[in-house]
């Protein structure tokens, strides 16, 4: 039993320690590669991706139809279109998680996540400035423990801002569950935040992902059965964690800004009251 | 006796102070961990809290508000959402403002071309009339047969043999210097050779750091060519730094200048009689002490960008000068040339100190 209902509703602990309403701690980092031209690595919890960024940048010869099916979706026709196509790949290592697994291309779960991350991007980074274009971005899995696909979009959303891509704003992702499972019917479930590996076995769970400050919800993934009546709390919990995993990146980003300001490397720029007008 | 757990009492302590330098973003919820409170523990707080630092003012990220007074004009790097009138950023990058014009300026980004900019590019594609260079930039630019000088004599037109022997002049994966002649409407950039200074590159190393579009890197100055003095016995070297990030270093040849004298002719027919020598791809001979230089010469470059300094003229000859000094200190001498990781750290530091 991950999560002893009984000490739940005594404690209001979950198994890790955490209350229903806290998120892992979370850890990212920008350019981490410095040939590409844009990286990141996060770390949610236990869950650790990596992703580097390719482009905007001509499209190369035309892979075969394994891999443009896999990876494509996003942008639509590729090379020729007026929009770039944003291609994800998703490699998950072998040794990420408990059990030695090996995934190959096929992988209709990964398939799945990249057309998902790709379809999202793809609508939120401004395409229409890049024609017969492609951005390339590829992820990489160490380790598993939940929250993958939150953690694989706030990798990239990360990557794609140091790799200077104009976007509408952060794509910041993470997942909620429910206390209770769908045959139990409890009617004080809570709703739960920032589901680990264990508890997204047990129970009921969605990755919600959202634009920025903003309650606009970009992507949304449901794989288990919940009641109907308990949505709508986990929604609520889900895009509040989204609101503060912004909050997370965007400190990172900025960290990075003010770094480069005090070495000296981009200007500090002249602002709105900078100077009276001419 | 029983064990009761009492559930946990909801408080909700102010918020810590965010300290942003810290760049650990372990406060993953307000209300949860331990709280230090540096005043209370009578430690000093380290740091002064940076968003009231007048640097970073204009530092914004992917959707911050800039402005919602419709007076000002959108640039780069923001855009207006539909049905308002906010000018809000696209990207994590510094404010600029030209008059009424509110553009971003990213902190990293490819290339983009600009008409005039001085490139250095790999051939990637040979076509029927032009070939497709490798700029470093969001799309290939391209350089039609008509743009650059073709061998033989006065400027005569291109005619169909030229087109059929494309790739005697430049084949895939030959480095060229050129000028940006035109752009299009999407970005992508039209090249020019016309020029006794731009042609194919022989004869030294190839060095791709970023360029233009935002943090360290080459930046658009006066001169991006220069012909600098090796030493340690090394020869003339020249340098080309081409705007889009791309660096070429070569040994230097006074081909064009002997040719002239040989022939005892003026300036003015000059570039009419570009022989076929310039598009050859043989290297001439090099010596081993001018090779050294050339890659101490790439090793000042490639560290001046990893450390997060400008690439231009006046930080390459004072990085060479600070670099050679450096390697006349260490066991090995001249034979030194190595320059990452510290030492790179160490040749930065210095030239920052002047």
């Amino acid at each position: 039993m991950p999560l002893d209902t009984s000490t739940y509703n005594l404690a209001l602990l979950r198994v890790d320690g955490r209350r229903w309403n806290e998120l892992r701690r979370i850890h990212a980092q920008i350019r981490t590669q410095a040939a590409a031209d844009g990286s990141s690595y996060l770390e949610m919890g236990h869950t650790k991706v990596m992703c580097v960024v390719t482009g905007p940048s001509e499209p190369g010869p035309r892979r075969g139809v394994a891999g443009a099916g896999g990876g494509g979706g996003g942008g639509g026709a590729g090379g020729q279109s007026k929009e770039a196509e944003v291609v994800v790949n998703i490699v998950i290592a072998g040794f990420s998680s408990v059990d030695r697994k090996r995934r190959g291309r096929g992988d209709k779960r990964t398939l799945e996540m990249q057309s998902t991350l790709s379809n999202t991007l793809a609508a939120t980074l401004h395409t229409h400035l890049f024609p017969h274009s492609q951005i390339n971005i590829s992820l990489h899995v160490l380790s598993q423990d939940g929250s993958l696909l939150a953690a694989l979009i706030n990798a990239a959303t990360l990557a794609c801002v140091d790799a200077g891509i104009p976007m509408t704003d952060y794509v910041t992702a993470c997942t909620a569950g429910s206390t209770s499972t769908y045959a139990a019917n409890d009617e004080g479930a809570d709703p739960l935040l920032d589901l680990n590996h264990q508890e997204e076995q047990e129970l009921p769970g969605l990755t919600v992902a959202t634009l920025g400050d903003s309650d606009k919800v970009v992507a949304l993934v449901c794989e288990s059965r919940v009641q109907i009546s308990r949505l709508e709390g986990m929604l609520a919990v889900g895009v509040d964690g989204c609101k503060q995993v912004r909050e997370i990146l965007d400190q990172v980003i900025k960290a990075q800004g003010q770094k480069m300001i005090l070495e000296g490397t981009v200007d500090k720029g002249t602002g709105l009251n900078d100077m009276d007008l001419d | 006796m029983p064990i009761t757990i009492l559930p946990p009492k909801f408080s909700h302590p102010p918020p810590p102070p965010q300290d942003i330098s810290d760049s650990d973003s372990d406060l993953s919820s307000d209300d949860g961990g331990a709280h230090l409170d540096f005043a209370s523990l009578g430690l000093p707080n380290r740091k002064p809290n940076p968003a009231n630092n007048p640097l970073f003012t204009n530092l914004v990220t992917p959707g911050t508000l800039i402005t919602p007074d419709p007076q000002w004009m959108r640039g780069h790097g923001t855009y207006i959402p539909p049905h308002t009138t906010h000018i809000t950023s696209s990207l994590a990058g510094i404010i600029t403002r030209t008059n009424k014009l509110i553009s971003v300026s990213p902190l990293r980004a490819r290339y983009t071309p600009e008409v005039g900019d001085l490139v250095v590019g790999r051939i990637v594609e040979v076509q029927a009339k032009r070939w497709r260079v490798d700029v470093g930039s969001v799309q290939l630019a391209s350089l039609p047969l008509s743009a650059i000088n073709l061998p033989g004599g006065i400027l005569r037109k291109r005619t169909e043999t030229d087109e059929l022997q494309i790739r005697t002049f430049f084949a895939e994966g030959d480095l060229v210097v050129a000028e940006v002649q035109q752009l299009f409407q999407d970005g992508g950039a039209v090249l020019h050779t016309r020029s006794l200074k731009y042609g194919k590159l022989r004869n030294g190393l190839f060095a791709a750091v970023s360029g233009v579009g935002g943090g360290s890197g080459v930046v658009r100055s006066r001169r991006q060519v220069w012909t600098m003095e090796g030493q340690n016995g090394g020869g003339k070297m020249d340098v080309i730094l081409g705007v889009n990030g791309y660096v070429w270093i070569s040994k230097h040849v006074e081909q064009v200048a002997k040719e002239l004298e040989q022939k005892h002719m003026g300036i003015t027919n000059m570039e009419e009689n570009v022989s076929a020598g310039v598009y050859s791809s043989q290297n001439d001979p090099i010596d081993s002490d001018t090779m050294r230089e050339i890659t101490r010469l790439r090793g000042v470059v490639t560290a001046l960008v990893e450390n997060g300094c400008r690439v231009d003229e006046d930080m390459v000859i004072r990085g060479y000068a600070e670099a050679c000094e450096m390697a006349m200190l260490s066991e090995t001498g001249p034979e030194d040339i190595y320059l990452g990781g510290q030492r790179g750290e160490e040749l930065t530091r210095a030239l920052r100190g002047n």
